[in-house]
């Protein structure tokens, strides 16, 4: 059965279409790398997918559940971690998992017990009960994960999950996300790391200017673009062939 | 204190739960909210050390309770009620609006709201009601701090039903002041943006500091002036403003007269903030949150480029006076650069704009003293020598920004100036220190040349040629004095140095001596000319010294 169906979505700003006509439909107990350039359309997909902009045109169902009727009990049942990384940082881990968890209706008792040893886990054990104001990027990152897993969703939005983790981090972070899987649960990824993506996905959906230009299996990816890495294959697909020139012209007015 | 109201709020469970209400969600928000008020900075609380666990809600409430005792005595020293009552209804919705501006801006406005509590399953009407009822129990916060005082004069002086009627007033007031200010909000961001209505915030909180600052120096002084022991004269244009509804509501209470006028505005007074806040409730504001989010970032930015384009063309201002003012090339950049940034950085304006205040303070104090009343000191004044506070007025104030200008919230970007292959970085410290002079001191200083020559005349025109080089020796001294740092390079917050107290005993004794000097000479205005080579001299040899100093000499 599938988790996720787009059906013909489209989505306006400013009279431009940031978002073209869309359809597809996600399994569960897959990881669905979702990629393109800046500007494609990627978060906005995502906001809508996890019912948070309800002005769109087209239908969306998630877990079954229309994202404008039932967002509220949609948004119980997914977990989002979005990118650029906002948190109310006078608060310290402990307090924003609190009052995180209880909006997701959980006990005090097992959010304090969750919270403690995830943080533990994350390394962020000894900065439990400090201000989040001093933490660096990757520690706000690694809160964030938290925050949006705690409650065991069925459905995963990440966008940029791995931004600012140091290398250690993404590898646990990374097989958090195979373990997840196996337990059955959905993940929706949307990164720039190819290589990532790559390894990772059972599916890759790459889009650009609010169209899908491309959706399958790295391996059915790598023979429609007849190249090799995911990196190539993107390029190749969102036509911007340019970069050898553009370097070059770069270089010359450098030389200048 | 809020936790208290914030059991006071459970008591509503019954009446809010249910119609897409979730009221748990609703309280942890309330709650987290409170938590976060006692650990946010308060504006007007900025200088000084910040420790981590200070309450700096109850450092703010405590003042202003302080405030409101001051005002409430009043009630009691005054006896003309009605007077009275307008004056301090006013000042409640004065200090609530511009406490709802200032301080709370930042939470209204604040879209990490959007970003941390969107995607979890909290239905929006709970959301706004949460915010609802958080700004509810702010405000009541900082209602009882600012209004107990005259709650309690009233009670003392005029009874029991009296002072309640103020209590109910006073509520009423505070509605009021959340439905202007929301108001006002949406208006802007009807026409405007986000970033507009940032500016526009900043502008109030500076003119709130400055109003502070002026009203804690000038209204004792001006009481002897403005009689308020009158009885105000209600004439058919004063209806129209709220404080005398709720005055005129409290009267009715207070002599038990209901006559047609009284009811009228008892209707009024109640019957406005409360359709105004439904108006709110049901219209206004559920479109408030999606309006600010849809317009952060996308909206200005077509605009703006334009404004560039044409800039960029004829070279803007801080470029063309930097090359006439400055020699190098490094010089040249960071002169630009502190001309820029001191006028788009929030922190810098709101710390230093207000500074400039104590020029009026101080003109009050110092130009204006004497035992007669303002008037009597007005007149006189063309026959005194008190113009000189004027020339060096400006240099106490313009002094501060050589503080203030190593400070930047963005102060990891510094690593540019030791990237870069800066030899003497005299030359960035010197770019600036000409940026803030031409800047701030001429500006102003020509105000207050014009202030001085329209009432003392033409003669004081070489006084103030003096001072322009005794200020700029001055400044240039003070600046070789403090400790040097690169602009805009340390941490807001940080400690100052423990040699602070020495520079700004310095500067007395400078700023006093120079002006003694001036004062003995006045009569003897050939002699300026003397005087003035000899502090050329010095000027150029204290620039040559700031443009030579080496990496050495640089604190970090």
């Amino acid at each position: 059965m599938s988790v996720i169906t787009i059906d013909r979505l489209c989505k306006v700003y400013d009279g431009n279409y940031v978002l073209k006509y869309i359809s597809l439909s996600f399994e569960a107990g897959q990881i669905i790398g979702y990629i393109g350039p800046n500007g494609a359309g990627k978060s906005t997909t995502i906001k809508i997918l996890t019912g948070i902009i309800g002005d769109f045109e087209g239908n969306v169902h998630v877990l079954g559940m229309d994202v404008r009727k039932d967002s509220i009990a949609i948004k119980q049942k997914i977990g989002y971690i979005p990118e650029n990384a906002a948190l109310y940082d006078v608060l310290t881990p402990v307090e924003y998992l609190n009052f995180i968890g209880r909006l997701y209706g959980m006990e005090l008792e097992s959010i304090k017990k969750k919270s403690t040893e995830l943080l533990h886990l994350f390394d962020l054990g000894t900065k439990m009960d400090q201000r989040m104001s001093g933490f660096s990027k990757g520690m706000r990152q690694k809160v964030l994960l938290i925050s949006g897993l705690m409650h065991n969703p069925e459905i995963i939005f990440l966008d940029e999950p791995l931004s600012g983790l140091d290398a250690n981090a993404v590898i646990l972070v990374k097989e958090i996300l195979s373990q997840l899987k196996k337990a059955g649960k959905t993940i929706f990824y949307s990164s720039h790391i190819m290589d990532v993506v790559e390894k990772l996905s059972d599916r890759i959906v790459i889009i650009n200017k609010g169209e899908v230009i491309a959706d399958g299996t790295f391996e059915s990816l790598q023979q429609q673009a007849s190249s090799g890495s995911l990196e190539n294959i993107f390029t190749a697909l969102t036509g911007n062939q340019e970069h050898e020139s553009t370097a070059g012209a770069f270089i010359s007015i450098i030389n200048d | 204190m809020a936790k208290f109201l914030l059991s006071l709020v459970r008591i509503f469970r019954p009446l809010l739960n249910g119609r897409g209400i979730d009221f748990n969600s609703m309280m942890v928000i309330v709650e987290t909210k409170l938590l976060m008020d006692q650990r946010r900075v308060y504006m007007n609380w900025r200088q000084g050390k910040t420790k981590e666990n200070t309450n700096h809600l109850r450092v703010a409430l405590l003042f202003y309770g302080f405030m409101g005792i001051v005002m409430g005595s009043m009630i009691y020293f005054v006896d003309n009620f009605l007077t009275i009552m307008i004056f301090t209804h006013a000042y409640i919705l004065f200090m609530m609006a511009m406490i709802l501006i200032t301080d709370f801006s930042s939470v209204l406005l604040d879209t990490t709201d959007n970003q941390v509590i969107l995607p979890r399953p909290v239905s929006s009407k709970t959301l706004f009601l949460a915010r609802l009822v958080h700004i509810l129990l702010y405000l009541l916060q900082f209602t009882f701090a600012i209004a107990a005082g005259s709650w309690l004069f009233t009670f003392l002086k005029y009874g029991f039903i009296t002072g309640l009627a103020l209590i109910f007033t006073t509520m009423l007031t505070v509605l009021l002041a959340i439905f202007v200010t929301y108001f006002l909000y949406l208006a802007i961001l009807h026409f405007s943006n986000e970033q507009r209505i940032r500016e526009i915030i900043t502008y109030f909180q500076i003119f709130m500091m400055v109003f502070f600052t002026l009203g804690l120096q000038v209204f004792p002084r001006l009481l002897n002036v403005i009689d308020i022991t009158q009885a105000i004269d209600l004439k058919g244009y004063m209806f129209v403003f709220p404080p005398v509804w709720m005055a005129l509501t409290v009267d009715a209470f207070r002599l038990f007269q209901f006559d047609m006028v009284h009811i009228v505005m008892m209707v009024l007074s109640i019957l406005v903030p409360v359709a105004g806040f439904w108006i709110l409730f049901q219209f206004l504001a559920p479109g408030f949150a999606s309006r600010l989010s849809a317009l952060q970032g996308t909206a200005n930015v077509v605009k703006r480029k334009e404004d560039r384009d044409d800039k960029i063309e004829r070279g803007s201002l801080s470029e063309r006076i930097s090359a006439v003012a400055c020699s190098t090339a490094v010089e040249k950049g960071s002169f630009a650069f502190t001309w820029k940034i001191t006028g788009r950085d929030r922190n810098f304006r709101m710390q230093f704009y207000p500074g400039l205040a104590y020029i009026l303070v101080f003109f009050f104090i110092f130009v204006l003293r004497g035992n007669k009343s303002i008037a009597e000191n007005w007149q006189q004044l063309p026959e005194t020598n008190n113009y000189l506070w004027l020339i060096y007025l400006s240099m106490l104030s313009v002094s501060s920004s050589l503080t203030l200008v190593a400070f930047n919230e963005s102060y990891g970007a510094s690593w540019i100036y030791h990237s870069t292959p800066v030899q003497q970085p005299g030359e960035i410290i010197l770019g600036t220190i000409k940026s803030l002079f031409i800047k701030f001191f001429i500006p102003i200083y020509l105000i207050l040349f014009t202030i001085a020559v329209s009432i003392w005349g033409w003669h004081v025109a070489d006084d103030f040629l003096l001072g322009f080089f005794n200020n700029l020796f001055c400044f240039l001294v003070l600046a070789s004095l403090t400790d040097h740092y690169l602009p805009f390079s340390r941490q807001p917050d940080t400690k100052q140095q423990a040699g602070r107290f020495v520079v700004i005993l310095v500067q007395f004794i400078l700023v006093g001596g120079l002006v003694g000097l001036h004062y003995l000479l006045i009569s003897r205005s050939l002699l300026f000319y003397v005087i003035i080579p000899v502090l050329i001299l010095g000027i150029v040899l204290l620039l040559k010294k700031l443009r030579t100093l080496s990496w050495s000499k640089i604190s970090i």
